[in-house]
């Protein structure tokens, strides 16, 4: 089983994975995340990962990496609907913070709604 | 019937209605040839006792003429007194010699004759009738006897037709001499000959003529109602009898009557012939009438007697017909069919004896469904017992072995249920314990004991007991009250697939075969204790001995080691060794069936037979050496799958694949492109699984690293730690050494997942 990646043209900021993220699949996932970064201005990275079966450390390592380039940009990265599997391996490393793992894309809907209703009332 | 009875009858009837007229026609032929012999002579005698007493007349006035010689006046009274003696007598008349030229006597003879019931007077002595030279004088005269004339006509006398009974009488001369004087006569009438004949009776088809001699004017005189049809052959004929001396005789045929009877006589007197024929085909004709009568009477004794039989058969036939309509009415199984009312005849014993069949076959019928339905009850609760005995056994997969460890076996009953048994299963401390038994008998009851201790060895192994205790234990329970007196031999033993540890202990059971990785068979040493169920306290020892990968235990019961061999022999274990060739459980296993299936091979079984093989599976098959320059990570993966899959739940299998990943790549890493040879190995035990990784490379405890730093600012942060970290907390257990030059970590994963 390979990786897939797949880019939503009409959603640019949201990058889904389907398949295993491995030692093997890690770097396919660092390039485009690469690709991605580098077009500036990027506040927030969805990873929906409802279709992603296998995480290994490897893996992680790109979820922090991406948190790296992101972070000091005052950007954020969001994990959706990660399956057990998955879950478990993020709970372990605790990879991602806590607040950045939805377990779908209406959780972070509403959690994205809320945010620019408290900027809206905090301006 | 009928027509067999008269198919037989009528012939019988024909015959003798044939042999009858036969009878009858000979009989009445010979009767009546009699009849009409006896009658001719009756007649010719009759007609002689009426002539010889005139004959007789005649001579004794010859007689007295002659002695007293009176005057010629005297004559008429002497000559009428004959005629009033003897009204037969027509006429008579004395005539008077004359000699020639005598002048002293004259010619006289009157004649007195009977006409229109008076007597009237003729004179002969005229000389218009000249008597002296008529033949009824002259032949009287000249023989000098008495003589009968032959039919004449008197003309200028009597004037009739007649016959004349002449008798001469004569004077003694002076000279002593007797010298002819005269003739009395008697004439009898013809017409009353004629008369007399007729008023005879004759009897059926017979006709009877009196004929004079043959002369110049024959007379014939038909007797009774006779024409005178042929008569002249027949005359011609009794001549010729006659002459021969004959008086009966079949004739000829004369052109139109066909053959006869003829009876013929001479009358005495008149010197006549009396003629009696008897028609031979109006007798026949007559045996021909009475066999129409009989034939008659016989047709109509016939259709009698044809009712009579076709009466008797129908009153045998159509109850016979009717009881077998009523049997042959009974459908299959339908016993049920009515029979009529018995008769008071054979018809009725008869069918009183086939009501008793019915009856008794009725109850038969009943008696055998009853029989069949419990046999077929029977029949279902052996089945369910087979299903339920077949079920104790352990099902290869619901058993969670080891990799380590295979097992297989097959057990196959003499009958239904068996008294054989075997069982293996995983202990809670990853030994597999087993065990196989052989109860003492078949059937139903060895099924029965059979179950008791397959039950108690799942309770006491379960229990976490040893097998030589296992043994013992089984052994107390069943040797209390065991009133059956039933024994088993039982091998129970457990085997650590961590190190082949094999502990076994037998119960009055045959030693197990151990196969060897190359081949070779030995007998399993132990120490044989005494059955189960026979001694109620029993002590067993076990043996223990160390199982290396690629060697497998067999063990069987004695339906296999005592199975007869084509060449009569029982196989034993020296030559099952020799059907052991492969060392793969279930091969070995279906080896040996295939021998015992193969029908040319000539095995004969009758008792159960059981056997099971446990294997030690050869090292190569858990270990896995992953090239960690191809791709090495994803096989080791794959390989574990395969291997995990029947062991651990799908999510521990991805946290064994994952611990492999972040292990490998590790190594990978610190290998740094140096071709270290890396190598997994996979023991599952009972509760776990255990995963050996090791690598030659250079000696490094993975394990001495710090944790990463999870918690800390995402800058800071120590990525290198996560595979480690990850392990750590996946793994139920994780352990380092460094041994033959090899790192080795040692992944302890639970069956069950922590909480």
């Amino acid at each position: 089983m390979i990786l897939n990646i797949i880019l939503d043209p009409a959603k640019p900021t949201t990058i889904t994975l389907e398949g295993r993220l491995d030692t093997h699949t890690a770097p396919e996932l660092d390039a485009a995340l690469d690709r991605i970064l580098l077009s500036a201005g990027i506040k927030r990275l969805v990873f929906d990962l409802g279709k992603l079966e296998y995480l290994s450390s490897a893996g992680i390592r790109c979820f922090i990496r991406a948190r790296k380039i992101l972070e000091p940009q005052g950007g954020k990265i969001a994990i959706v609907n990660p399956q057990p599997a998955v879950q478990k391996v993020l709970d372990i490393v605790k990879a991602i913070p806590a607040g950045g793992i939805f377990k779908s894309v209406a959780e972070l809907d509403a959690y994205l709604d809320e945010m620019q209703r408290k900027v809206r009332e905090g301006d | 019937m009928l027509f067999w009875v008269l198919a037989v009858t009528v012939p019988i009837y024909a015959s003798a209605l044939y042999m009858s007229y036969q009878s009858t026609a000979q009989r009445l032929e010979a009767g009546a040839a009699r009849d009409a012999d006896e009658l001719a002579a009756r007649l010719a005698a009759g007609i002689d006792t009426v002539i010889r007493p005139i004959e007789g007349g005649v001579r004794t006035v010859a007689h007295q003429l002659e002695e007293v010689d009176p005057p010629p006046a005297q004559y008429p009274q002497r000559i009428r007194g004959l005629l009033n003696a003897w009204p037969e007598v027509y006429g008579s008349t004395i005539a008077t010699e004359v000699r020639a030229g005598d002048q002293t006597a004259r010619a006289f003879a009157p004649y007195y004759f009977r006409r229109a019931g008076a007597i009237a007077y003729s004179d002969l002595a005229l000389d218009s009738y000249g008597y002296s030279n008529l033949p009824w004088y002259r032949r009287a005269a000249d023989s000098l006897e008495p003589a009968w004339s032959a039919p004449y006509f008197d003309a200028g006398g009597g004037e009739t037709w007649m016959v004349t009974y002449s008798v001469p009488f004569f004077r003694r001369n002076p000279d002593g001499a007797r010298a002819l004087a005269g003739v009395v006569t008697a004439d009898l009438d013809l017409e009353w000959v004629r008369h007399a004949a007729a008023r005879v009776r004759l009897p059926p088809f017979t006709a009877g003529w009196l004929a004079s001699p043959p002369s110049a004017h024959d007379f014939v005189a038909p007797i009774g109602e006779s024409t005178s049809g042929d008569v002249e052959a027949v005359r011609t004929a009794a001549e010729a009898m006659l002459s021969k001396g004959r008086t009966f005789g079949l004739m000829g045929s004369p052109a139109d009557r066909g053959p006869y009877y003829l009876a013929v006589r001479n009358l005495e007197t008149l010197q006549w012939r009396l003629m009696l024929v008897m028609s031979r085909s109006q007798l026949v004709a007559e045996a021909r009438v009475v066999l129409l009568r009989q034939l008659w009477l016989g047709l109509a004794g016939l259709v009698l007697l044809i009712a009579a039989i076709s009466f008797v058969a129908t009153g045998v036939s159509n109850p016979i017909r009717r009881l077998a309509e009523a049997v042959g009415g009974a459908k299959e199984g339908d016993l049920d069919f009515p029979l009529p009312e018995a008769r008071r005849d054979e018809t009725g014993v008869l069918t009183d004896a086939l009501r008793r069949l019915r009856d008794s076959l009725k109850l038969h019928v009943q008696m055998r469904a009853e029989s069949i339905a419990a046999q077929a009850r029977l029949e279902h609760e052996l089945e369910i017992a087979a299903s339920i005995q077949q079920a104790m056994l352990p099902k290869r997969e619901s058993q969670r072995l080891p990799p380590g460890i295979h097992v297989a076996a097959a057990l196959i009953p003499a009958r239904r249920v068996g008294g054989d048994l075997y069982d293996y299963f995983m202990l809670r401390d990853g030994r597999l314990l087993f065990a196989i038994g052989d109860v003492s008998d078949k059937g139903i009851p060895a099924a029965l004991f059979m179950a008791r201790v397959s039950g108690l060895i799942r309770v006491l192994g379960s229990a976490g007991e040893s097998p030589e205790r296992i043994l013992a234990e089984v052994n107390a329970r069943l040797a209390e009250g065991n009133d059956a007196c039933m024994f088993v031999t039982l091998g129970c033993g457990t085997l650590d697939p961590a190190d082949g540890r094999l502990r076994y202990a037998s119960a009055g059971h045959e030693a197990p075969l151990l196969r060897r990785s190359n081949g070779e068979i030995v007998v399993l040493p132990t120490e044989n204790g005494v059955a189960i169920g026979i001694e109620l306290a029993a002590e067993y020892r076990a043996t223990e001995i160390a199982l290396t990968p690629g060697e497998t235990l067999v063990l069987f019961t004695d339906g296999l080691s005592e199975a007869v061999t084509a060449d009569g022999k029982q196989l034993g274990s020296e030559r099952l060794g020799q059907l052991l060739v492969v060392g793969d459980p279930e091969k070995l296993v279906q080896g040996v069936l295939g021998v015992f299936n193969d029908r040319s091979a000539g095995m004969h079984v009758d008792d159960d037979l059981t056997l099971m093989a446990i294997g030690l599976a050869p090292r190569s098959q858990w270990i896995f050496e992953p090239d960690l320059a191809r791709d090495g990570v994803r096989q080791a993966q794959a390989w574990l799958r395969d291997i995990l899959r029947a062991h651990l739940d799908p999510a521990r299998v991805a946290d064994a694949e994952l611990i492999a990943e972040e292990l490998l790549t590790n190594v990978a890493r610190a290998s740094q492109g140096r071709g270290v040879r890396a190598s997994l190995e996979c023991r599952p035990a009972a509760h776990e699984v255990v995963v050996f990784f090791r690598d030659d490379g250079a000696p490094f405890d993975l394990l001495a690293q710090g944790a990463p730093t999870l918690d800390d600012d995402i800058e800071s942060r120590n990525v290198g730690g996560l595979g480690i970290h990850l392990v750590r907390e996946l793994a139920d257990g994780v352990r380092y050494r460094r041994e033959d030059g090899e790192n080795v970590l040692e992944v302890r994963l639970n069956r069950k997942e922590q909480p």
